[in-house]
């Protein structure tokens, strides 16, 4: 098994160069698809396209009258439910209608699509459609929907979308011989993605072809699909990946795709939608909101035995990925310890409200939230310090999960002693004593610390049943430059830079000399996207195989041509291009993971080629008075493999610490009535340069024999321990362990001193400063 | 009565027709800069930042024809030796990953290192709490606008920023 000495990368190697990625966004040139868009505006080629939504959470159509809106003058075409007729979009359950049909299912979904000329025409295109709804009743939250008297689909009578019972070992001897158990409810709220650039579509027209311009993370499965639902059409339909203004696992498939892409047909016109924050965010697909009961049995000695947990999760009035994410937030944390018997049962239940989607973490800072607070509460039953507890049960390289997940390297034990040395040292420095027991209750401003631990995957067999596989293909040109194909895309992590850094190490040329193309699903490579923290991993393999490769072939051409050996690669390009032999100097490389099993429908079963882990400390001081909570330092350590791109890491440790605060103290969806109470930055909030906390890096460099260079990958792991770090650390700091996210004052003072709260709202508003005085 | 045209980026451009458009549909729609990017409409993310007589002010929120007769700089208008200062900063730091708020960052920088005209010295965080990112966690972003506040021209408390916060652990110690 890989032994973990210092990794490779120890000292990571010199100061990034500027990519033309980077300098195009710098300057202000890298291409988005409203900028797209927005230039054939320009030019007076584009159509807009504009939806009429649903004003009622859960309501029949009676009758939908386009004939008023077509007369309008600049109207050039209207779209209903009827059109798509048959279309079901969703990944997972397809059950997701293009434009609403016979019945819509939560407010904002979208009724009537129009296509006009202008913005101006648009308006009162839409204005003037009539809709007739029938309201029926409707459940916001999963625990009403169960007892909804109208069903959200006819087909789910129950409302549950998916039910799942997972058992491993065996429960009733293993529960016998546990001794000391912890237990708890906690509750999560749907988070939204927050993506800087609202979500915009370009269809453009050319020739026999629609070409989709659109963010997503899979443009050739995704394109799949889409072929095989557009059937009839005698066009062909392409994608085209603008550069993405974040997506952090939002951007999928889309009806809007869809309706733009038959406008488009229709009309034989470029066609584009532009969506404003406030209409982004109130039809957004948020994190899944569940209540997760977890209890934890383990022996006096401190072996953890047994895990039960039942998860209730809404899934909204459609299914996109959320089944998928309730199946990863009822097993992966139990992997994180050698558990001898799991037992759990999930629902995800059909809500009228928008549909929930997977985000960054995948279900994981979920479950997260609550084992890991579980097991701190086991730690202070068992006495024993909550890093020792987590070490003591700790999976280690070469051994085989309770759900079957072969682990290769893994450098958990090793990330829990950097966050444990850490903390003690901030504890010498005058960071602050911490713990409720060394300051007395009255002191208003309490220190504490926190540990938390997760896990993730890389890449997931499950997603696609035929396999899991990243292709990647290289030419050489004339001038001897090499253009790397692939068929994933650059999601903002920086997949262009790592694999221009692989393929110039190899060929042993400087990064400027290679072009990469990513996300053009014509002439790339058929790929399945970046998810899971895929990318790195599976396309930077195919891309050493194919560099490998294309080495050879150079140096065979070379030698056939007569070139002396230190012939650099342009020599040999004009050589092989005057020989007529330049598709010799081609290659592909193909990395299919050896030992990745499809998982069974409870998902036990080896699903990765590698499992990256981590460990996560933070120091907070809490407003005992008020119950606000500063986050003052945070450390992070990652077990992720070699780090092929240091600085690319680092930023996704501290953008997934940060959005994991936001997630843990300020952000949350606010559904009602009315749709998206929130749909706006003002109300909406997510961390500011000023909420911003100092956090240190650190990578415990195990060498993964699977991963390219030794790499693993690490996109999503940092947000995944967030929220339960924090927790943790708020009861170290005051005694009060709080359920419920987001963490506001409000949450985290009901959590401790109830009466407060009550006292102060019975009485006249006096400040909450002053009642605690009077005490 | 405003002056009929705006200076942007050096050069005066008539906004007869466009008077009760916003600052950044001009820009976009009518002179086709689309560096300056539209996050939210609603003057909180900071996407669409731009310097009207050297100060800063969102686009989204302020109309063209109260720009009359003003200049305004857009991310294209930027120096370009400032350009590839600040691409070499985000780049050895990794301040830029999407890059959809890096114009706006990118023209806060200019504004931070030209002094921060109009506003007196808050610390940098406070400077740059109107622009949001969702990707990068400000770290990165807070170093190369330390580093750049230090040679800026005209704010001496600038000039003595320390380090936004202290990386305590060395490399080695970070890459164990």
């Amino acid at each position: 098994m890989s032994s973990r000495g210092r990794g490779a990368c120890a000292e990571p190697r010199g100061g990034s160069q500027v990519t033309q990625e980077i300098l195009a966004k710098v300057k202000g040139e890298a291409d988005y698809a409203r900028d797209r868009l927005e230039r054939d505006l320009l030019r007076g080629e584009c159509l807009l396209v504009g939806l009429l939504r649903s004003p009622h959470p859960h309501a029949r159509i009676q009758c939908v009258d386009v004939s008023r809106a077509l007369r309008v003058r600049g109207v050039k075409g209207v779209l209903t439910g009827d059109d798509f007729a048959g279309i079901r979009l969703g990944h997972v359950i397809a059950d997701q209608p293009v434009l609403a049909v016979d019945r819509v299912r939560y407010m904002g979904e979208p009724v009537v699509a129009v296509a006009a000329e202008t913005v101006g025409a648009l308006r009162s295109g839409l204005g003037a459609v009539r809709v007739s709804y029938g309201p029926l009743p409707s459940a916001l939250t999963p625990e009403e929907a169960l007892t909804l008297e109208v069903p959200i689909h006819e087909e789910r009578p129950d409302n549950i979308a998916l039910s799942l019972n997972v058992e491993r070992g065996d429960w009733e001897h293993a529960a016998r011989r546990a001794e000391v158990w912890a237990e708890g409810e906690f509750t999560v709220q749907p988070a939204q993605h927050a993506y800087m650039e609202p979500y915009a579509v370009l269809a453009k027209h050319a020739g026999n072809t629609i070409i989709l311009c659109a963010p997503m993370h899979s443009p050739h499965m995704i394109l799949e699909e889409y072929r095989s639902l557009l059937r009839d059409w005698e066009e062909g339909l392409e994608i085209e990946v603008p550069t993405i203004g974040g997506s952090f696992g939002a951007k999928y498939e889309h009806p809007v795709h869809v309706i733009c892409a038959e406008f488009a047909r229709r009309l034989r016109r470029d066609v584009g939608m532009v969506m404003s924050r406030r209409e982004d965010f109130a039809q957004a697909t948020p994190r899944v909101n569940l209540s997760l009961w977890v209890r934890i049995g383990a022996s006096r000695d401190g072996q953890l035995i047994t895990k039960e947990s039942r998860i209730l999760a809404n899934n909204g009035a459609y299914s996109l990925h959320a089944p998928s994410v309730v199946r990863a937030a009822t097993i992966r944390m139990d992997n994180l310890y050698k558990f001898e018997a799991v037992r759990a049962q999930a629902k995800l239940v059909y809500t009228n409200t928008v549909p929930t989607q997977c985000f960054r973490g995948f279900g994981s800072p979920q479950s997260a939230f609550a084992q890991e607070q579980i097991l701190d509460e086991l730690a202070r039953k068992l006495g024993i310090g909550p890093g020792e507890l987590r070490k003591r049960n700790a999976v280690g390289p070469g051994e085989v999960s309770v759900h079957g997940w072969k682990i290769g390297s893994c450098g958990l034990g090793e990330c829990v002693d950097v966050v444990e040395r850490a903390i003690a040292r901030d504890r010498v420095e005058g960071g602050g004593e911490g713990g409720e027991t060394s300051a007395p209750m009255g002191e208003r401003w309490r220190t504490g610390y926190g540990v938390a631990c997760g896990t993730h995957v890389i890449s997931n067999r499950a997603v696609n049943p035929a396999g899991d596989f990243s292709v990647v293909r290289m030419i050489v040109t004339d001038d001897g430059r090499v253009r790397v194909s692939c068929g994933e895309v650059d999601v903002g992590g920086g997949t262009a830079t790592t694999l221009r850094r692989i393929v110039a190490g190899i060929l042993n040329i400087k990064e400027s000399e290679t072009e990469v193309i990513l996300g053009v699903t014509a002439g790339t490579p058929f790929g399945l996207g970046s998810f899971a923290s895929r990318t790195t991993f599976f396309a930077g393999n195919a891309a050493l195989s194919a560099a490998r490769r294309l080495r050879e072939n150079v140096a065979r051409v070379r030698q056939e041509l007569g070139l002396d050996d230190g012939a650099p690669l342009d020599a040999v390009a004009a050589a092989a291009a005057e020989a007529g032999r330049l598709s010799d100097l081609e290659a592909e490389g193909v990395y299919i993971p050896p030992g990745v099993e499809l998982p069974d429908d409870s998902w036990k079963g080896n699903v990765s080629p590698a499992y990256t882990f981590a460990a996560h400390g933070c120091r907070v001081r809490v407003d005992t008075w008020t119950g606000l909570v500063l986050v003052e330092r945070y450390w992070a350590a990652h077990d992720a493999g070699r780090i092929i791109n240091p600085v690319g890491a680092e930023g996704q440790v501290y953008g997934g610490v940060l959005q994991g605060l936001g997630y843990a103290l300020s952000e949350g969806a606010i559904f009602s009535e009315r749709g998206v109470e929130n749909p706006g930055f003002l109300d909406y909030r997510v961390p500011t340069a000023a909420d911003a906390v100092p956090v240190e890096a650190f990578f415990v460099s195990t060498e993964e024999e699977a991963g390219p260079l030794g790499a693993k990958t690490i996109a999503e792991l940092p947000i995944i321990p967030v929220a339960a770090c924090v927790a943790n650390a708020i009861y170290d700091a005051t005694g009060w362990r709080v359920r419920r996210l987001p963490m506001e004052p409000e949450t985290v003072l009901r959590a401790g001193r109830p009466e407060v709260l009550d006292d102060h709202s019975r009485r006249s508003c006096g400040p909450t400063a002053a009642v605690v005085l009077r005490e | 009565m405003r002056d009929q045209w705006v200076e942007v980026n050096g050069h005066r451009y008539p906004t007869d027709g466009w008077e009760g458009a916003r600052l950044i549909d001009f820009l976009r729609l009518r002179l086709g800069l689309t560096g300056t990017k539209e996050g939210c409409g609603e003057g909180e993310c900071g996407a669409c930042t731009v310097l009207v007589d050297r100060r800063p002010m969102c686009a989204c929120l302020v109309l063209c024809g109260c720009v009359g007769g003003r200049s305004v700089l857009t991310v294209e208008g930027l120096p370009p030796h400032f350009v590839s200062t600040i691409s070499q900063a985000f780049a050895t730091t990794g301040g830029v990953q999407c890059g959809f708020c890096t114009p706006g960052m990118a023209v806060m920088a200019y504004w931070i290192h030209e002094g921060h005209q109009g506003t007196g010295h808050g610390d940098l965080p406070k400077l740059l709490e109107g622009n949001l990112c969702r990707c990068t966690g400000y770290w990165q972003l807070m170093k190369v606008m330390t580093t750049l506040a230090r040679e800026s021209r005209g704010c001496t408390a600038c000039q003595s920023a320390s380090p936004a916060w202290p990386v305590r652990g060395s490399t080695e110690e970070r890459y164990v």
